[in-house]
């Protein structure tokens, strides 16, 4: 027996059965509801993208909930066998477009690693520099569209207004306020311009100046917290099992940063901390996003303060080759762990270059976190999630 | 539990944890290294994730090695896990058969696997025993043929080769 | 001199046409307001272009641009009921207007149960939007209007107990004579119950106009547009748009009215009686009207559940305490 919610066609058909008749069911008791599965995307306002969720809801209460995912698949394992390591750079910047140089680095780490050139410090703390830019941009932008997914349109323009510094900052010194491709096997394309690091201290510290205000918006507001404490936890042990990682694994209390666990370029010099929730539930999530704009500022001013003189390349080959051999390099993307597997056989192509992305593990975990949520929380969860499709589908 | 343990330590505990169900065992690039049979990998993975800590799962792929320039292999399935509390990382390669490539499924030890043997599954041609529902995941459910073998060549590049594979010599002397 | 009598008939006629106008017009500049309001609050500057000076025609244009769209209905929806329901939706808040007091004489009928009209018409547009999203044959739409129902059942009652006890203090169901009871404006005294009616009342009319920080019917960024996703062209104007402004600039009148002192000046100082009633009546609307739009980009939206605990659990039981409150002070004082 279908109830007359769910069957739309019959409606269209003429096949419907009569209200009385629907009226004298509810009155005993018998009207059996249905389950209604709703296609939320590949088109929709608050997935980011071309992401599909098949959700099956039962009122207002998303029973389950299954991605589908693939829209957005360019290939790009198969895409870099064919490629030298500079044409990868470009390419692989365009995987997760919001934390784009970061992109760039597992690929030189593991080149430097397989033919063991040494990177000279000032490409190190310049490198991080970057980096560091590139994480705020992007967590600026999912502070900005998570607020939007939950109703509040304004703080997307405050957070757009810091954005502009820093991206001005990046087209001074790569040219490109996207994707970059300002990174090469053995330190940096070029030095940076005069200004630029006036520029990039400038951003950072209004940042950090204006952020305060921006958390009293949301973070304060009676509302939001409303709408996203105790809503989405994900616990320990299935973000273990999952791989989650980043921001996502950090608001489930997991003290995972490979920037402190295993540092890479310069790293272990810096002072900054590492901040966790401790419900894992939506409101952890962002929180630590926000918390981490500071940390990364941080990061930024000090670098610049150290920032050596000096060449900006090492010793790098004319014809980039790596030795045969393979290694696994990861580092700490905007949104979790991006790790390289290269597997090299001494051409200037990879044989095989693993791309492990953030976003991929971290949305693998949906399905769990979404059971028995209500619709309006699905969106607080996929929002609080910080995906880029990009990531998840390479 | 949170200290960094040494990759050397690593490989020990790792050693010990597993005797003689991990085949060549080694140390590359400070990731510890081994080979495991098909038949032993759930065993090896759960003694992995329970007596060594590796309790993150990073990644499951395969690697192609039929047309590596000095020593072609075959087909195997790459699985990475990580000890968050020691800090050291284990890559896990499963030789598997080129002809008719069957693998069990660690979907019961690490969840996160679903979705990668999916992938691992379309791309090359893996046929995961156990795993609860083995389709396509990036690629439509018509596409023929597994995209990451050597074997499949990319389309365009069948035709003609890479216009840009030039080394920095050529393009100042103004090769095309 | 030359003498003109009209019939009462004619009078009528022509005091509906000037709400005719009037409503249209008000739903225009109140949009325009809002684009521009919006705009300053986010740090932007808004429309600039079109009609020249700080873009006055947007809202004209957005009007006139939505007149030559494709009318789309789609295959498997009701057409009947579908085409029904914008009217549906507009022409109750049309008749709103017909009984708030512009100027002492300018109002097209004072009835006697004013209020009671007034909140009866507001109700209608309910059916309306359940009409709209059932039709639309769309999972989206229909999610929307069941939501749009509950909120706005909910929401009815806050908004009628405050009505209610502002009858009490008037004395009168009549929209002019609660403004002549007014000699200072009831948000101000009787002290601390009219304030209260008050808030009462502006957190009523937000969640009966379906707007931030209660949009989850029209939750944008979740179901699209709600019960309006399958309307294009003329129609979509009318049942959302239109209605909203028209809405908006309806309730702002009756705050106005109710709570404001109407056309009446702020105090009963001699001066203040020089400017026309008019004035102050647009001026008061427009005081409510940006109360409104200032909520609308401060806030997030609250969950549909979370919004129907806080109208029966809080709102209806604080507004019963002040129809209680109220019923003392009228006796008492």
């Amino acid at each position: 027996m279908s109830s007359v919610r769910g069957d739309v066609d019959a409606v269209a058909r003429g096949e419907a059965r009569p209200a009385s008749e629907v009226v004298a069911e509810v009155a005993e008791g018998r009207l059996a509801t249905e389950q209604m599965i709703l296609n939320v995307g590949p088109q929709h306002p608050a997935t980011h993208g071309v992401f599909r969720l098949l959700a099956t809801i039962d009122g207002e209460v998303l029973v389950d909930a299954e991605p589908i995912i693939g829209y957005m698949h360019r290939g790009y394992e198969k895409l870099v066998e064919v490629r030298d390591y500079r044409q990868i750079t470009n390419l692989v910047s365009r995987m997760d477009w919001l934390s784009n140089i970061q992109n760039e680095l597992p690929l030189h780490l593991a080149l430097e690693k397989l033919m063991e050139i040494e990177v000279p410090p000032r490409a190190q703390y310049m490198r991080v520099i970057m980096l560091e830019m590139n994480r705020i941009l992007n967590h600026l932008m999912f502070f900005a569209s998570f607020g939007a997914e939950l109703g509040a349109i304004t703080p997307t323009f405050y957070a757009f207004r810091e954005r502009e510094e820093i991206q001005i900052a990046m087209e001074m010194a790569t040219g490109g306020r996207m994707h970059f491709g300002f990174f090469r096997p053995g330190g940096l394309r070029e030095d940076v311009p005069k200004g630029f690091l006036a520029q990039a201290l400038k951003g950072v510290r209004q940042t950090i100046e204006r952020l305060p205000d921006y958390e009293n918006l949301l973070l304060g507001n009676e509302i939001f917290k409303q709408r996203t404490i105790d809503v989405g936890i994900l616990d320990k042990e299935t973000a273990y099992s999952y791989g989650v990682s980043g921001p996502i694994a950090r608001g489930s209390d997991i003290d995972l940063d490979i920037r402190k666990d295993e540092p890479y370029l310069v790293y272990d010099r810096f002072d900054f901390e590492v901040h966790s929730g401790r419900n894992g539930d939506c409101f952890d999530r962002f929180w630590v996003l926000v918390h981490e704009v500071v940390e990364s500022a941080k990061i930024v001013e000090q670098a610049i303060e150290d920032l050596p003189s000096g060449p900006i390349m090492g010793k790098v080959p004319r014809v980039v080759q790596a030795p045969a051999g393979e290694v696994y390099v990861h580092t700490e993307n905007s949104l979790g762990e991006l790790g390289m597997y290269l597997v090299s056989d001494g051409d200037r192509r990879p044989y095989r270059l693993k791309i492990r992305t953030p976003s991929y593990s971290n949305v693998s975990a949906l399905p769990e976190v979404l059971r028995n949520t209500y619709v309006s929380d699905m969106i607080a969860i996929l929002g609080s999630f910080f995906f880029v499709l990009g990531d998840i589908d390479r | 539990m949170l200290e960094r343990v040494s990759p050397e330590e690593a490989l020990e505990r790792v050693r010990t944890a597993l005797g003689d169900r991990a085949g060549e065992l080694r140390l590359n690039f400070g990731q510890v290294d081994l080979v495991c049979e098909p038949t032993r990998l759930v065993d090896v993975m759960t003694a992995l994730r329970d007596d060594v800590g590796c309790r993150y799962f990073t990644f499951l792929s395969g690697v192609d090695r039929s047309e590596v320039a000095d020593n072609p292999g075959g087909l195997e399935v790459l699985i990475h896990v990580y000890s968050p509390d020691g800090r050291f990382h284990v890559n896990v390669h499963v030789p598997v058969d080129a002809e008719a490539p069957r693998c069990p499924s660690i979907t019961g030890v690490y969840r996160g696997a679903l979705w990668q043997e999916r992938e691992c599954h379309e791309m090359f041609g893996v046929d995961f025993e156990g795993h609860p529902g083995l389709s396509n995941l990036y690629l439509p459910e018509d596409f023929e043929g597994h995209p990451l073998r050597r074997s499949f060549k990319l389309p365009t590049r069948a035709v003609k080769e890479w216009p840009g594979a030039k080394d920095p010599d050529e393009a100042a002397t103004g090769g095309r | 001199m030359i003498d003109i009598t009209l019939t009462a008939w004619q009078v009528l006629l022509i005091k509906l046409l000037v709400i005719l106008t009037v409503v249209p017009v008000g739903a225009l500049v109140g949009g325009y307001a809002e684009h521009k309001v919006m705009a300053h609050l986010q740090h932007r500057l808004g429309p600039m272009y079109p009609g020249g000076f700080h873009g006055w025609a947007t809202t004209l244009a957005d009007g006139l641009k939505f007149l030559y769209k494709e009318d789309i209905v789609p295959a498997a929806a009701d057409r009947r009921v579908f085409t029904l329901a914008p009217a549906a939706i507009f022409v109750p808040i049309l008749m709103i207007y017909l009984v708030i007091p512009m100027d002492r004489n300018l109002i097209v009928e004072d009835l006697d149960v004013g209020i009671f009209y007034l909140l009866a018409m507001g109700s209608v547009s309910t059916i309306g939007v359940l009409m709209a999203g059932w039709s639309s044959a769309n999972k989206y739409a229909l999610i929307g209007a069941l939501r749009s129902a509950a909120q706005l059942i909910a929401y009815e009652l806050p908004i009628v107990l405050a009505a209610a006890a502002i009858a009490m203090l008037a004395g009168t169901l009549s929209l002019v004579g609660i403004v002549e009871a007014q000699d200072y404006p009831f948000a101000v005294w009787p002290p601390g119950i009219g304030l209260l009616a008050f808030l009462i009342f502006v957190t009523g009319a937000v969640a009966e106009m379906t707007r931030v920080p209660f949009d989850m019917p029209v939750a944008e960024s979740e179901i699209i547009t709600g019960p309006f996703t399958e309307y294009s062209g003329m129609r979509y104007i009318f049942s959302h748009m239109f209605a909203e402004m028209g809405h908006m600039v309806a309730f702002g009148g009756i705050g106005a009215t109710l709570f404001l002192g109407g056309y009446r000046p702020i105090v009963p100082w001699e001066p203040l009686e020089y400017v026309p009633g008019i004035v102050w009546f647009f001026a008061k609307t427009a005081l409510m009207i940006f109360l409104f739009l200032w909520i609308r980009p401060t806030f997030p939206r609250v969950r549909e559940d979370q919004l129907q605990k806080f109208a029966w659990k809080f709102l209806i039981p604080l507004s019963l305490l002040l129809i209680l409150v109220t019923g003392a002070w009228v006796i008492y004082v």
